[in-house]
């Protein structure tokens, strides 16, 4: 990317988001879209988090919510399954664990620099004080 | 005419491709691009976008970054409403001389902007734009705060919440007006549509949304935002906020048809005291000392009446 100054960009300047010719954006996942160097998903805010979610699949029901209610598009889900997190997005607000209706819970924050086989290989057992 | 998405459940909603992209600058926990991605996911057809100037505009747009993936307008404060009905007038002049170059793709045309751009500064141009009678969608993040500029009162605050111009103190509770009803008002205006949403129904706001987008003429959609700067509590807290904010009645989920026609969009099954959430929120803490418990009271009273209301006026469709 050309990098300008900001007194050297023009007023009434364009950023592309895609590269080349954009077509069909809203049917394509980011993974078919040929995003150019100015579009933020090029970018990352890994370094706000200070906790990550880690995913556990084997209890996951793929109801979706923490799909619909993940601020930062970070959530991946892929032919109706919730695949994983994007980490370089996540932003680490926790919203996705708070709304996990799991027992236990399939999306728990770790500190930043957990180790993500040994936090699944530990995860909690379900909670028997349930009614 | 394109169709319009079929979204028969969560599932279905997921195979959404997201056209707003991660790594913008907004807080961890903001609902404001909870619900930029409800509605924008709600279509599939092209779409054109303004902000105006706010904490949606300026996080998504840090340059040399973008974070739309539709054709969007950096605008400012108070006219981001009359830049997208522009483009839409544009675009049916062009439409009635025949010189569309894809006249069979039918874009949609969404202006996004805080409360502080709507209720206050760019009222004048969003009343303009609903006068003359566009074909869009004017969508505001209600956070009842300056929230970008560092959570001054606007005239969405409730009262008792303390803002940075209307701070709670030994002599004051903080802010002493109340908050303007401007679903009210746009629907005085005459407009086919004007509904309150809250993203944590995600599936009453999609079906808003997706009716707004098909009703001819302007569109007016106050969606609530829990601030988790502003309104002081954790960012995981945020779908929590929402639900106290729906469920309590402080924001009722409604919709007028054509000015006149009210109906009630969601009925919490179990009414949540308003005190809970006050007590959720940092901004009104001061609520809570002995001397301004009274206030609670009339906050509840306040709140019982708007929905004394609102059933009244549902049942006798005027």
């Amino acid at each position: 990317m050309q990098n300008n100054g900001w007194d050297e960009f023009e007023i009434g300047a364009m950023l592309r988001s895609f590269d080349g010719v954009a077509k069909d954006i809203p049917l394509k996942q980011p993974e078919d879209r040929n995003y150019s160097s100015s579009n933020s998903f090029t970018a990352s805010v890994a370094d706000w988090r200070i906790e990550k979610p880690l995913f556990n699949k084997d209890y996951c029901i793929d109801c979706q919510f923490c799909w619909i209610y993940c601020p930062d598009m970070s959530i991946i889900a892929r032919d109706k399954k919730m695949v994983g997190v994007d980490m370089d997005h996540c932003k680490g607000c926790g919203i996705c664990v708070e709304v996990c209706p799991t027992n236990p819970k399939s999306l728990l924050m770790f500190p930043e620099q957990a180790d993500e086989e040994a936090e699944l290989a530990g995860w909690p057992e379900k909670d028997k004080e349930e009614k | 005419m394109s169709e319009i998405k079929k979204i028969k459940n969560l599932k279905d909603f997921s195979t959404s491709a997201d056209r707003f992209e991660g790594a913008n600058l907004l807080c961890p926990g903001c609902a404001h691009s909870i619900i930029v991605r409800e509605v924008l996911n709600a279509t599939n057809d092209d779409l054109i976008l303004s902000a105006s100037t706010g904490c949606l505009e300026v996080c998504t747009a840090v340059y040399p970054y973008t974070s739309w993936d539709a054709s969007w307008i950096h605008i400012g404060f108070e006219n981001g409403s009359t830049a997208v009905a522009g483009a839409e007038a544009m675009h049916k002049a062009l439409g009635n001389k025949g010189r569309l170059k894809q006249p069979d793709r039918n874009p949609k045309f969404i202006s996004f902007a805080g409360d502080g751009a709507s209720y206050d500064i760019g009222f004048q141009w969003i009343s303009g734009c609903f006068e003359r009678g566009h074909n869009m969608m004017h969508v505001v993040l209600d956070n009842e705060v300056y929230a970008n500029t560092g959570g001054q009162r606007s005239s969405s605050t409730p009262i008792g919440s303390s803002a940075t111009t209307s701070p709670a103190g030994r002599v004051s509770y903080g802010e002493k007006k109340n908050k303007k009803d401007m679903m009210a008002i746009m629907a005085a205006h005459g407009s086919p549509y004007v509904a309150q949403v809250s993203p944590n129904k995600w599936k009453n706001m999609v079906k808003a949304i997706q009716h707004g987008m098909e009703v001819e003429g302007p569109v007016f959609i106050n969606a609530v935002s829990a601030c988790t700067t502003e309104w002081k509590f954790a960012p995981e807290d945020t779908m929590a906020l929402q639900d106290l904010a729906t469920d309590s009645l402080v924001f009722p989920l409604y919709e007028i048809i054509d000015g006149t026609e009210l109906n009630i969009t969601y009925r919490p099954k179990n009414v949540v005291p308003v005190e809970e959430y006050l007590a959720a929120q940092g901004r009104f803490k001061h609520l809570f000392k002995d001397e301004y418990k009274y206030l609670i009271k009339e906050w509840q009273e306040r709140v019982d009446a708007k929905w004394d209301y609102l059933q009244k006026r549902e049942e006798a469709r005027v």
